[in-house]
């Protein structure tokens, strides 16, 4: 099923073609302390064949940068304009993988993204479920996108 | 109001049978952009006809308490056992409210839960959502339900 190759190929997608900003892919981990940096982050549910959680995590001035980039504007604060962006990229993600796992015959149906954001939170997922999490670097840093998944028999 | 009412059959039913404890139902209200203190939140996608997210927000003091009478073992803070507790709860929540939605059971679908938990932080959606928050009563606590719901156009 290879799920990194999907979020890599995806995100990349949606980078080069809606927001037009370079990044590039880093190894996936499986455990995400770097994440605890990041103060705003977007998540959409998945369901179907595959049960999921699909987050895209930015440190704020790196939402900024992208919420900025796709909108076409100058971006202060982390503001309902960012969210609603980032909220935006979750779901275009997720509709990303959703085609990407079709052409294996595995069906994915998306529920609505909501964004997260603030000086101190953190995000879990059930113990038991399994995790993936690409970095991708940009010019003023990184940010990640997450998958917790579990395969539904 | 459809929706309020549906939120409160749920969390009533859910509370009463799996975690033994009566709560009552306040005014359900839009809430606003306030952000959730000390808090742990529980979300989960839905997924088909209905495109939703269902959420319960609950400060510190009142995740342990439930955790405790839920898993019927003393907790003393935020830790694994109650991230995954209400976790859970989100998942059973979300699991009553898709047979009120889908009475005949194959339309909608449940993604994984998150759980968002912290010191500070706000969780919004899309704008173009229709939210429905409901408080409950707990020993003189309150803790939040919310559905953010988008129609399938």
């Amino acid at each position: 099923m290879d799920f990194a190759k999907k979020i890599i190929d995806s995100t990349e997608e949606i980078f080069s073609t809606m927001i037009f900003i370079d990044i590039s892919a880093e190894e996936g981990l499986f455990e995400g302390k770097q994440i605890l940096d990041c103060h705003v982050s977007s998540m959409i549910g998945l369901s179907g064949d595959i049960s999921a959680m699909l987050a895209i995590h930015c440190p704020g001035n790196i939402g900024l940068e992208i919420a900025g980039a796709m909108l076409g504007m100058e971006l202060e604060e982390v503001d309902a304009d960012v969210k609603d962006a980032l909220g935006e990229i979750a779901n275009m993600l997720a509709g990303g993988l959703k085609e990407k796992f079709a052409q294996e015959n595995i069906h994915l149906e998306l529920a609505i993204p909501t964004t997260v954001s603030g000086k101190g939170y953190s995000i879990s997922s059930p113990t038991r479920s399994n995790r993936v999490i690409i970095p991708f670097n940009l010019k003023q840093g990184q940010f990640f996108v997450e998958m917790k998944y579990s395969l539904n028999t | 109001m459809e929706y309020a009412q549906h939120l409160i059959t749920a969390t009533q039913e859910i509370f009463s049978s799996m975690i033994m404890l009566d709560v009552a139902a306040g005014e359900p209200f839009k809430r606003s952009k306030e952000t959730l203190k000390n808090s742990v939140s529980g979300i989960i996608g839905l997924t088909g006809t209905s495109k939703a997210l269902l959420s319960i927000h609950l400060p510190n003091t009142m995740a342990i308490d439930v955790t405790t009478a839920f898993l019927g073992m003393e907790v003393q803070e935020v830790d694994e056992d109650v991230r995954d507790a209400i976790g859970e709860l989100a998942n059973m929540l979300g699991g009553n409210l898709k047979t009120a939605l889908d009475p005949a059971g194959s339309n909608v679908q449940l993604s994984m839960p998150s759980v968002v938990y912290g010191e500070e932080y706000a969780i919004d959606s899309l704008a173009d959502a229709i939210t429905v928050t409901v408080p409950f009563d707990l020993d003189g606590k309150t803790f939040l339900v919310e559905l953010q719901l988008r129609k399938e156009s």
